[in-house]
C-alpha cells in the first residue's frame, strides 16, 4: 500500500516536472533541456533557434500577431508559428520589434520563414524537454 | 549569393535541431544532421534551377 502511494507520488512529480520543463521551454528556448541538465543539448538546441530568431528579425521578417488578419486567414497560421518562440514573441510584439512589413527589403520573405520556422522548431523543443521530465527520452 | 549563404544558414540550423532531436548516438546525430543540411541544400538549388526554366 504504501510502495503504490510512493509510486503515484512519484508519477505526479515527474509529470508536474515534465510539464514544467515543457512550458519553460517553450517559454525561453533552450532552458527547458538546461533546468534538466542537459546542458550541451539545451545549449545546442536553444542556440539553433535564437540563432533562427535573431537572423529572422535582421534579414526583415515580421512577426505577425495572433488576433491580426492583415494577411487574410493565413495570419492566424502565421501567428500561432511565430508564437512558439514565446516570450521572444511577447517582448518583440510589446516593444514593437519586426511587427511592420519591410516586403521592400529583398530578403524579408526569408526573414519571414525564419521567424516562422524558428517558432516550429521551439515547439519541437519544448516536447523534446517534456519527453526527456516525463522519462520517455534518455 | 547572399540567398545561398540564407539557404545554407537554415538548412544548417534545421538540420543540427532534427540531428539532435531525431537520433540517440552522437554518430547517428552528426549523420542525420548532415543528410538534413544535404538534403535542404539539393532540393533548394533544384527548386531554383528548375524555376529558372519556367516562365512567369
Amino acid at each position: 500500500m504504501a510502495e503504490t502511494v510512493s509510486v503515484n507520488v512519484r508519477n505526479t512529480n515527474s509529470t508536474m516536472w515534465a510539464w514544467l520543463a515543457g512550458l519553460v521551454g517553450w517559454a525561453v528556448p533552450g532552458i527547458g533541456h538546461l533546468m534538466q541538465g542537459r546542458v550541451h543539448r539545451g545549449l545546442l538546441l536553444g542556440g539553433a533557434v535564437w540563432v533562427m530568431f535573431i537572423s529572422g528579425i535582421l534579414l526583415g521578417g515580421q512577426l505577425y500577431g495572433i488576433l491580426s488578419s492583415g494577411a487574410g486567414v493565413l495570419s492566424y497560421v502565421f501567428g500561432f508559428l511565430n508564437l512558439g518562440t514565446g516570450l521572444l514573441y511577447v517582448l518583440c510584439q510589446t516593444l514593437g520589434i519586426a511587427t511592420e512589413n519591410l516586403s521592400m527589403l529583398a530578403t524579408s520573405e526569408y526573414g519571414n520563414i525564419f521567424l516562422m520556422v524558428a517558432g516550429l522548431l521551439n515547439y519541437l523543443l519544448a516536447l523534446d524537454a517534456f519527453d526527456i521530465g516525463a522519462g520517455r527520452k534518455l | 549569393m547572399t540567398h545561398f549563404l540564407v539557404l545554407l544558414l537554415f538548412a544548417a540550423l534545421v538540420g543540427i535541431v532534427f540531428g539532435v532531436v531525431g537520433r540517440d548516438t552522437a554518430r547517428s546525430r552528426t549523420l542525420y544532421g548532415v543528410k538534413i543540411f544535404l538534403e535542404f541544400v539539393g532540393v533548394g538549388v533544384g527548386l531554383a534551377w528548375l524555376l529558372y526554366w519556367i516562365p512567369i
